[in-house]
């Protein structure tokens, strides 16, 4: 029981990264926080669930589609509403946050809830690892998550909109006199956020249903594994996804499934009351020293 | 090379720049030397265009009006309202006061992300032009810009700003907190890559002492106008000048 638990504790860490990476993007770059994101997550889900069902596209294409439209979806937002409260952190919250509710209202008001709306898995094999049966789908969500990682690091260190990205992350005025451009970038940074969260619901959606109470639980995962793991900080997250997928599943095996909820937020009210900004808010401690 | 015409900057009501006017010939390296508050960094924002986009941010903010008035002429074209992009494509790169790095980067990410707008093996031939000119720099390469002194970031500060090739170098006060030895590295490296690469620099700084030698030309600012320009060695031999700047 030990070994499987730590099987599926592992698996728990990387839907968590999975589900953080994306709002942890678009806050590290350009400072907004993405309260729709956990919309955009649902949104992509359904806009899969009808190029599948209701168009009869290929599963890949309906995918590729709706993770392309989720983007431009971002960035649209970002260029007609955030734009114009930019450096209101306030203001971007209220309104990422209204254009979520909105969103994940209207589904709920269409009435798009049920078993039947949910995406197919990759494939209903399953394997035996460590005593415990473990579907494609899983192996899938962890292999997907260390591609993810790592092609995000790669991004990010070896190409020049990468780099781009950190400089406008870390002095916006100073990036500007290299010519690079804030507002394409922020509007990139929105655009690839809401991609990633169309990433993670095509591949975890799978193993639940599409629902809009899930909309509100993504985004609430994604805030607490990065004020965990300090905002902005893609190591904290990654760090902070497998202190609390560890705890959720340990938890649920050997204490009981009800106190699952409890860990994570004790371990943010830990996280905040020890080190208030984060466990690798580094940015902040070296502005410190200096 | 560069005209400056009549300019006036306000911030809300207060003037920061008034009535301002300088010629810039290609080749040269003009000082802009005041005290603090004078309107340097106000100047070299303006001729960078960072004062535009502060403009516009401080708009969608609802926050402090900016207000340019008069025109910056850059080789014939009026480049008054243009973005600090477009400067930048224009080959006016500007280096900000305070050793504007990026401290969560290494120093060679530091170099790599200055030459966004270039192609990799451009920016490869002039990191090496930058480690020969800043040879402290080459033992530092995978250090994180945050934790360099002083002197070591305004030399990678620097050494960003010419990744950009620049054709005009603006150094807004390149030597601000650094030692009189570091003082005297930094403006020797100024006078070489002037002479060396042909770049035109202008030049703000308080320290009248190290500068005045070195510049073709300069401009005294004192809250904001103008009260005297020269030859570096008229300004030098100036009573005004001597009292001010060199308490003599």
């Amino acid at each position: 029981m030990f070994a499987g638990t730590i099987v599926f504790a592992l698996i728990n860490s990387f839907i968590l990264i999975l589900m953080a990476i994306g709002f942890n993007l678009t806050f590290g770059i350009s400072g907004v926080a993405n309260f729709a994101y956990g919309a955009l997550y649902i949104m992509s889900a359904y806009m899969s669930w009808t190029m599948l069902n209701l168009l009869h596209l290929p599963f890949w294409a309906s995918a590729v589609l709706s993770i392309g439209f989720t983007m431009i979806s971002g960035a649209l937002m970002y260029r007609f509403v955030l734009l114009r409260v930019r450096g209101q952190a306030l203001s971007e919250v209220i309104a990422t946050f209204g254009i979520g509710l909105a969103i994940l209202e209207l589904f709920r008001y269409l009435g798009l809830v049920g078993f039947e709306y949910t995406l197919p898995v990759f494939s209903n094999e399953s394997f035996m690892i460590a005593g415990a049966y473990v579907d494609i789908q899983r192996i899938a969500i962890v292999l997907i998550g260390l591609l993810l990682v790592l092609g995000l690091w790669l991004f990010t260190h070896f190409t020049a909109t990468g780099l781009a990205f950190r400089a406008i992350a870390q002095d916006e005025r100073t990036a500007l006199t290299f010519g690079i451009d804030s507002d394409w970038a922020a509007t990139l940074s929105v655009s690839f956020g809401a991609g990633l969260a169309a990433i993670a619901a095509t591949i975890i959606i799978p193993l639940g249903s599409i629902a809009p109470d899930e909309g509100y639980d993504v985004l609430i995962k994604a805030l607490a594994i990065c004020i965990i793991g300090g905002l902005g900080s893609t190591g904290g997250v990654i760090v902070a996804g497998f202190i609390v997928g560890f705890a959720e599943r340990f938890t649920d095996t050997y204490i009981g499934s009800h106190w699952t909820m409890i860990v994570s937020l004790a371990a943010i009210l830990l996280v905040l009351a020890i080190k208030p900004s984060g466990l690798f808010g580094r940015q902040k401690e070296l502005e410190e020293r200096i | 090379m560069l005209d400056v015409n009549n300019l006036m900057v306000f911030f809300e009501n207060a003037l920061a720049l008034n009535d301002f006017s300088m010629q810039v010939r290609e080749g040269e390296i003009i000082g802009v030397i005041g005290s603090n508050s004078a309107g340097k960094t106000t100047l070299m924002n303006a001729l960078s265009g960072l004062i535009i986009d502060m403009r516009i941010k401080e708009k969608r903010k609802g926050g402090e009006r900016i207000t340019v008035y008069g025109s910056i002429v850059y080789e014939g074209v009026d480049i008054t309202e243009l973005s600090p992009g477009a400067r930048v494509k224009k080959g006016i790169v500007l280096s900000r006061e305070r050793h504007p790095v990026f401290p969560e980067s290494s120093v060679a990410e530091n170099l790599k992300i200055a030459g966004y707008l270039r192609k990799k093996a451009e920016v490869r031939e002039v990191m090496a032009y930058v480690f020969t000119l800043f040879p402290a720099l080459v033992p530092l390469r995978a250090k994180k810009a945050g934790f360099l002194s002083g002197g070591e970031q305004q030399m990678l500060a620097i050494g960003m700003a010419l990744v950009v090739r620049p054709r005009l170098l603006l150094l807004d006060e390149p030597l601000l907190g650094l030692s009189p030895m570091m003082q005297k590295a930094l403006v020797n490296a100024i006078v070489s890559l002037n002479k060396e690469s042909g770049i035109t620099v202008v030049l703000s700084e308080q320290f009248a002492r190290p500068v005045l030698p070195i510049i073709d030309r300069g401009y005294v600012l004192e809250n904001g106008m103008l009260t005297l320009s020269g030859t570096g060695a008229e300004l030098m031999d100036n009573p005004e000048i001597k009292a001010a700047y060199f308490g003599i």
